[in-house]
């Protein structure tokens, strides 16, 4: 069993219809040369990784950008399409003045399982007071929050907003809310690091594929950016595998993810079981 | 008189041998020329086209050399963050093997019908699947 935690589904080809929206999309998320995809070409991609679910993730630009790179509508109707299959996540625009009811309609009505926000792109400290209403909700309706973390390749994302240690106060403040940076908030994985010992309710995930080949990258990440042991030892529940596809794919990470030395318990929280934990916050 | 016609098809593993031999002889025999040429070009540039005897042992020995050839871990200079693609490809290999098998191929066409050895068969193959994937298949005669 395998679960990604982190795919942007731009170019999911039952949600690309419109030429103007797809290219505002890709642009916007500064992704190029790929086009929509079919079903049975996603899924081709799935099975030779036993990739079984994926968790989706929509981005609400509204003040920044005056758009979405897909909404969290259109997150819905891909899951009513495929629910055994994907994860729904919600997002929102923090300084929009109707952010809380956008989020709790995501959530009521359209069934969405999480709150997925990018710092960067959307222009927002993860400490603004505008923040609190929307971590409460999240709290009281037991969603989990992805942020973006460390490098973004988004145009127009100052990595100033992204730095792990920004979202110190929130992990400080709301132990109760289950919050994932991403991407290992590269390249500052040592800052993830301490945060994922410190914070039980801190987690990350294998988004990065930047300077080196997913073998390079990933034995990089698990035995030289971190001490070789760091991760069973120390936070072996707090790891989540995601591809951040279509930046990467996500049966090269796994690959990757394959070679890399642990124990079988921690690779199996790795692929699934820590996202099982942190979609339900309930012990398995 | 050039006819043009595309062959498509969706791999669904990293590397695949597709044998698309029939398709292409159909198209020749429906395509209206009598003399000329068939060219038969992938549209990719980690895919290749080759023509060999389509036996198992064959497959598996035509991929070993390419593996051999074009070693997954090898230190590509292609592996890393492509910024005009948004993503990191990590597809050196299957270039290179492209380079290897080259991207078409070519028969001559004598009387309506492809002119080839019984052994002659024609494969799309994979090198960065799974994918969508088009190869054109052009008639060129009278």
């Amino acid at each position: 069993m395998l679960i990604d935690m982190h795919i942007h589904p731009i170019f999911y080809g039952s949600i690309c219809e419109d030429e103007e929206e797809l290219r505002f999309r890709g642009d916007q998320f500064g992704v190029w040369k790929q086009g929509a995809m079919s079903d049975e070409e996603l899924f081709a991609e799935w099975d030779i990784c036993d990739l079984t679910k994926a968790a989706l993730l929509p981005l609400d630009l509204t003040t920044t950008e005056g758009g979405w790179i897909v909404s969290n509508e259109q997150v819905a109707a891909l899951c009513r399409r495929h629910p055994d299959r994907y994860i729904g996540f919600a997002s929102v625009d923090p300084h929009r003045d109707d952010a809380l009811e956008v989020l709790e309609k995501a959530f009521r009505e359209h069934g969405l399982q999480g709150l997925k926000l990018h710092p960067s792109k959307q222009r927002f400290s993860p400490n603004e007071a505008c923040m609190e209403p929307i971590y409460d909700l999240c709290q009281r309706e037991n969603k989990p929050v992805i942020f973006h973390a460390g490098l973004s390749w988004e145009p127009n994302a100052p990595t100033k907003y992204c730095h792990p240690c920004d979202f110190e106060p929130v992990l400080l403040n709301h132990p109760g809310l289950r919050v994932c940076l991403s991407h290992f908030a590269w390249p500052w994985v040592r800052e993830m690091a301490m945060l994922l010992m410190k914070y039980p309710n801190a987690y990350t995930d294998t988004a990065l594929l930047y300077v080196d080949s997913p073998e390079e990258q990933m034995t990089e990440l698990f035995t030289k950016d971190m001490g070789p042991r760091w991760f069973e030892r120390c936070f072996p529940r707090q790891v989540m595998f995601g591809s951040n596809g279509p930046r990467f794919r996500a049966f090269k990470l796994k690959r990757a993810l394959d070679q890399v030395p642990m124990r079988d318990y921690a690779r199996e929280n790795l692929y699934y079981r820590n996202a099982l934990r942190f979609l339900s916050g309930e012990e398995d | 008189m050039v006819v043009v016609k595309t062959i498509e098809h969706l791999s669904r593993q990293v590397s695949e041998f597709y044998n698309i031999t029939e398709q292409v002889h159909a198209i020749v025999r429906e395509s209206g020329v009598r003399n000329g040429f068939v060219a038969v070009i992938t549209a990719h540039t980690t895919t290749g086209i080759i023509v060999n005897e389509s036996l198992p042992c064959v497959e598996v020995d035509i991929h070993e050399m390419l593996e051999r050839q074009a070693p997954l871990d090898a230190p590509y200079a292609h592996a890393h963050f492509l910024p005009s693609y948004g993503a990191t490809s990590n597809n050196s290999q299957g270039h290179l093997k492209s380079v290897l098998t080259g991207n078409h191929c070519m028969f001559p066409v004598l009387d309506g019908k492809i002119v080839c050895g019984g052994a002659q068969d024609i494969y799309l193959v994979e090198f960065d699947g799974p994918q969508y994937r088009r190869v054109f298949v052009e008639v060129m005669g009278e």
